[in-house]
């Protein structure tokens, strides 16, 4: 059973990498965090009672259902909207910000030059908009095993899929993606 | 590069964009945290019924020796409510009986009292009803 302290370390060690895949899956910080929120919320009301071993992979499906049940609402929004308004929902303008980038990078690699820390800053943006331009079943499948560090049959589990499909998700995300970065001058 | 290797790298690059989160989005990560935690539910509390009396779990948490003897607290724990329960409904039972009669006895004694001293309407001699209730009450008694 997970104690108060236990999960909250947890937390603690999740939750940005949680919102940075909430937030390539909806391509909204607001909504990243809103998601985020409820996946903690019902961790910690539905689950307190399980071992704290079981958190990753709980939390994990929690978010992914979050996601889901954000895209199941934006499509009841938009339908409403379509049928009520000629207006389009919104425009689809990339949420990175490489000015964000910047003002964050500053101070924390103070030994770098600043122009090194400009073009890194750079590479992470463009690595971040092509892995949320990735389909979705292979960035989540890409996401869980390389920066979940999950092995491929709880990758399978958690997409409800064979081994054999995580396997082809990954290998189509790391050539999609790698391909996508060398026509943008990226290299790895 | 083969895929392990590359997603590593992807992995550094993705590491690196978590850690340069803005003020903002820390902080209301953080307090989306401390919210969650705080409906946490501590484990003893999530074993207990809620309904548990307090003398089970001061016995559980006096004696953690026995399993079978916090058992049986845990099972007298539960019936001596119910008992007294019972025990207490009865008693209801019984005191609301009770006054009843005494009603009922009070009530007669007023109507004899009444006709002896010769307080009753004359109109109630002439109706039949009250000599048929005079005489029903009376074979109760």
């Amino acid at each position: 059973m997970a104690t108060a302290k236990e999960l909250s370390d947890f937390l603690a060690g999740v939750e940005r990498r949680a919102f940075k895949q909430a937030q390539y899956a909806v391509r909204d910080a607001d909504s990243a965090l809103d998601i985020v929120q409820d996946a903690m919320m019902k961790l910690s009301e539905k689950y307190s009672d399980r071992p704290a071993a079981e958190l990753p992979l709980l939390f994990t499906r929690i978010l992914q259902n979050a996601t889901y049940d954000f895209f199941r609402r934006q499509k009841v929004r938009s339908t409403w909207v379509t049928l009520f308004s000629a207006l389009s929902p919104g425009n689809d303008d990339d949420n990175t910000d490489p000015l964000e980038t910047l003002e964050a990078m500053a101070g924390s690699q103070a030994a770098e030059s600043a122009q090194d820390q400009v073009e890194r800053s750079q590479v992470v943006g463009i690595i971040e908009e092509e892995v949320a331009r990735l389909p979705a079943r292979q960035r989540e499948a890409f996401l869980m095993r390389y920066w979940e560090d999950m092995d491929v049959a709880e990758t399978a589990s958690l997409m409800g899929c064979s081994e054999g499909s995580v396997k082809t998700h990954c290998s189509r995300a790391t050539h999609s993606l790698a391909r996508a970065l060398r026509a943008r001058g990226v290299t790895l | 590069m083969n895929e392990k290797e590359f997603g590593y790298q992807i992995r550094q690059a993705l590491n690196e964009a978590a850690g340069q989160l803005d003020y903002k989005t820390t902080y209301r990560l953080e307090q989306a945290r401390v919210a969650a935690v705080a409906r946490h539910r501590a484990p003893t509390e999530a074993a207990a019924p809620a309904w548990a009396p307090a003398m089970q779990t001061a016995a559980g948490a006096r004696s953690s020796e026995g399993g079978s003897r916090l058992g049986w607290f845990g099972s007298f724990g539960v019936a001596a409510p119910v008992l007294a329960l019972v025990v207490g409904f009865i008693g209801i039972y019984q005191w609301q009986q009770q006054q009843a009669l005494d009603e009922r006895i009070s009530h007669l004694a007023a109507m004899d009292f009444a006709v002896l001293m010769d307080e009753t309407p004359i109109g109630a001699y002439a109706d039949k009803g009250f000599g048929a209730l005079l005489r029903g009450e009376t074979e109760d008694l």
